[in-house]
């Protein structure tokens, strides 16, 4: 039915505005405290940190106003492939002396470890993802953007031009959707000339196929705009690694520090229990 | 008054990488005082994109010097003053563009500029407020109408304070209510002493400025006043323009009252010349003639109840159709109108099978759209559809091929592919031999136009559908296609067409649907919706210029039917008015 949505992938920026506590803190607040959690769940060693994680997302997730059932649909369709790997791990896992042996069949062995870290894997993985998800329901790509350049500002003493770098990210997120809308349009327009677009009918080597003559035209219509957009940046005066002002200003208040003071530990614990 | 923008001498071309160069100015001297309102006009390829960038140094003149404010545009130290002076509004909304949210791209050029913080959120506040874009401020470009982020792009510019602002085609693409909106800005701004200089393919937005500038393979042909620019029509063509609207029906009405004054070229000026005439209100109107219309038509096209949502099942779900109904017979000319967003695009990608209905039915001939086992390639065969701009989707290197992709996905091989090629070329006046083996990136822009509706018409749909087929045309490749397409609707083909160009509608259709909000709300004859004046209106919607004429005359107490869709009704009701 839906064979043309293409906006529907793009996930990146799926921003909610719920106006809730969590979208009234500092987005720095917010942006530190999804990356601290994210390389916390990727390092914890053990499965009760995940867990603690997992628990903090959701509370993140309740208090941010976000349909839990509409997060948790995100995790359907990567679900096959964490299985997969989890599979992969519980049947070929090769650390020895790893705990009672339940199951062996010539040289495939499972061991309780072995189960253990299939199931730590797939927590990881929803750990991850519910952390993703929620990070960017509650920040806007323009407040990561801006938090971003606060983050970066050290490098200025470099001379690194980080100005350009981050309107570079800011450009490229808001041309997302609209590549996806273009390709949309190109394809529909093929199918209107007869390509296999949207019959159910092509396999995967037609598919890839038909692929390229939609890349030439996106390609195209790509470098236009991009000319386009130059253009009009250049009319309104902006100038490559010039000194701009800028109209957000964040400030750092006591709300967000109660939120890193509750977040730090929690962080700890994810790593250490 | 002192001179804004001072041209002298200028020449520019484009260099093409096998170091051929076009030339695309050739000597031009002009002189802008403050405050002035003028209009750039010129056929499609004259010159005049180039020479507006000329005028905020994003080009920079090969010969000769262009001096704003007195500041010499060679100097690069000079730019920055320039632009923040001299804002420009450009054709497509959304590729000038820059922030993810409406309110940082408002932004963008005080941010540029150094505009400290709280002056930055006052400009933008206020700037918002004008352009009454308060409401949207915290959405995402992508998801506003092209009429929307038009005003954004202004607002954006306004913002900055700039003492002149450049309009590229800035209209093109927009809806009527949206044009009028940047109409009546444009003449608001001028009013207040800024200088306006308006880039147009619309003749009725040239006649309101107050000087027009006709360029003409990159010289100036003509530098008038607009009453004295549009009196030779002969010339006029030549140049590849034409009269506005209100222009032409006042040159045909003249042959039947040579007392009207010559150069009528608003519709307020050919009503108020109309009603200067000696005339008695009690006459008994003449009731026009039932269309032709009793004889009963199959129905080719029967859409039921039809309801679609976008991203169904997700919190960015988007409601675009609902309870939409809709018949068209066989062999007929159907129009659609209505505002960017009410949903005439999905509605026509439901005839021709890209959507599936989510609700109600679609019978398009044959085949009922909402049997899965419809084989969808053979209704879009039947149903040709052309989208907005379809230039953009051209990906072959070569014409011929361009137009042989469709009909060669059917199986067509060698001499029978190539008549099929030779054929669709010829409706629309393209000769075979000579642009078969053109590249497509070398075509100007109506010859573009014209390979993609040639690649549309190569499969032999019964059915055409076209989205805004009008677009971006100068007035003479406007007219060339609108000739076409009344040639195919003659000999039979379906033809369902939506444009915001009210005169196209007139011109092509016989029967018309409006559409609001993803609703049909009005339906029937040329004659009867155009009648409906003041609905239109409310709806946003404009009226072709002979409507407006009645509607005015009515206002003014003239005894018409409010139906009048063509000259001769009118003309026979004036001349018995007159006795």
């Amino acid at each position: 039915m839906s064979d043309f949505e293409f906006l529907r992938f793009v996930t990146i920026g799926q921003y909610l505005p719920t106006d809730s506590m969590i979208h009234r803190l500092d987005p720095r607040t917010r942006l530190l405290s999804s990356l601290l959690l994210l390389l916390a769940i990727t390092v914890a060693p053990h499965l009760m940190g995940i867990a603690i994680a997992i628990v903090t997302v959701i509370a993140g997730l309740i208090m941010a106003r976000i349909p839990l059932k509409y997060a948790l649909s995100g995790l359907l369709a990567p679900l096959p492939i964490i299985a997969l790997l989890a599979m992969i791990q519980i049947f070929f896992g090769f650390q020895p002396d790893n705990g009672p042996l339940l199951w062996a069949w010539g040289p495939i062995t499972i061991s309780t470890g072995d189960l253990w870290n299939g199931v730590a894997l797939i927590t990881r993985f929803v750990a991850l993802i519910l952390t993703i998800s929620l990070a960017s329901f509650c920040i806007s790509t323009t407040e990561i953007v801006h938090s971003l350049d606060y983050f970066l500002k050290p490098l200025r003493l470099f001379g690194i031009p980080t100005y350009d770098f981050i309107l570079m990210i800011q450009v490229a997120l808001r041309f997302l959707p609209l590549l996806a809308q273009e390709a949309e349009r190109i394809a529909k327009a093929q199918a209107s000339r007869g390509a296999e677009w949207g019959t159910g009918k092509s396999n995967l080597f037609q598919r890839i196929r038909q692929a390229f003559p939609l890349l030439i035209p996106l390609f195209l219509t790509s470098l236009r705009r991009a000319e386009n957009l130059a253009l009009a940046m250049e009319a309104r005066g902006y100038q490559s690694g010039e000194r701009r002002t800028a109209l957000q200003q964040f400030h750092f208040q006591l709300a967000d520090g109660i939120a890193l003071s509750l977040i730090l530990p929690i962080i700890y614990f994810v790593i250490r229990s | 008054m002192r001179n804004f923008i001072e041209l002298k001498d200028v020449a520019f071309s484009y260099e093409l990488p096998n170091r051929l160069s076009i030339p695309a100015l050739k000597g031009i001297s002009l002189e802008i005082e403050t405050g002035e309102y003028v209009a750039i006009i010129g056929a499609n390829g004259s010159g005049k994109s180039t020479l507006a960038r000329h005028l905020n140094a994003l080009l920079v003149p090969q010969q000769g010097y262009v001096q704003v404010m007195g500041y010499d545009t060679y100097d690069r130290a000079n730019h920055r003053k320039i632009r923040g002076q001299v804002g420009m509004v450009f054709q497509r909304p959304e590729d000038q563009i820059v922030a993810t949210t409406i309110t940082e791209d408002i932004a963008f050029g005080l941010e540029n500029i150094g505009v400290p913080t709280p002056e930055i959120r006052d400009r933008v506040h206020q700037a918002l407020e004008l352009m009454g874009l308060w409401e949207e401020r915290h959405r995402p470009p992508y998801l506003l109408s092209a009429g929307q982020m038009q005003r954004v792009a202004l607002a954006g510019i306004l913002a900055m304070r700039p003492q002149c602002i450049i309009f590229d085609e800035a209209t093109a693409m927009l809806d009527p209510l949206g044009r009028r909106t940047i109409r009546e800005m444009m003449a608001r701004l001028h009013k207040e002493g800024l200088t306006i200089i308006t880039i147009t393919h619309f003749m009725e937005e040239a006649v309101e400025a107050e000087r027009v500038i006709v360029l003409n393979k990159g010289t100036v042909a003509l530098d008038a006043p607009p009453a004295s620019v549009f009196s030779d029509v002969v010339q006029l063509a030549e140049l590849g323009l034409a009269l506005p609207p209100a222009g032409g029906l006042a040159k045909q009405l003249c042959l039947h009252f040579p007392e009207l004054p010559p150069n009528l070229l608003t519709p307020l000026a050919v009503i108020e010349a109309l009603d200067a005439l000696p005339h008695s209100f009690d006459i008994t109107p003449i009731p026009i003639s039932k269309f032709t219309e009793g004889t009963e038509k199959t129905i080719e096209i029967a859409v039921d109840n039809l309801g679609h949502t976008y991203m169904q099942g997700t919190p960015l779900a988007h409601r675009a159709l609902e309870g939409v109904t809709l018949a068209i017979a066989h062999q007929e000319a159907h129009g659609i109108l209505g505002a960017t967003g009410s949903g005439k695009s999905t509605l026509m990608q439901h005839l021709n099978g890209l959507l599936r209905p989510q609700e109600g039915t679609v019978q398009v001939g044959n085949y009922d759209l909402n049997d899965p086992r419809t084989d969808l390639k053979a209704v879009r065969r039947m149903v040709g559809l052309a989208f907005q701009i379809p230039e953009l989707q051209i990906f072959e290197q070569y014409v011929g091929d361009e137009i042989a992709y469709g009909p060669r996905l059917f199986n067509l091989q060698r001499e029978e592919l190539r008549e099929r090629v030779r054929w669709a070329m010829l409706l629309v006046g393209l000769d075979f031999e000579t642009y078969k083996d053109r590249l497509t990136f070398t075509l100007s822009g109506g010859e573009r136009r014209k390979v993609a509706l040639a690649s549309i018409l190569a499969l032999w749909p019964r059915i055409l559908l076209l989205d805004e087929p009008t677009a971006g045309l100068d007035p003479q490749s406007r007219q060339e296609l609108l000739g076409h397409l009344r040639h195919f609707s003659a000999s039979g083909m379906t033809l369902v067409l939506s444009s915001h160009q009210m005169e196209d509608l007139a011109i092509l259709t016989t029967q018309l649907t409006v559409m609001k909000k993803g609703s049909t709300v009005l339906h029937g004859s040329v004659r009867e919706v155009f009648g409906q004046v003041e609905h239109l209106r409310e709806l946003g919607l404009g009226l072709p210029v002979i409507t407006q004429v009645v509607a005015g005359l009515r206002q003014r107490g003239w005894v018409l039917p409010a139906g009048i869709i063509t000259l001769q009704p009118l003309v026979e009701h004036i001349k018995r008015a007159r006795v």
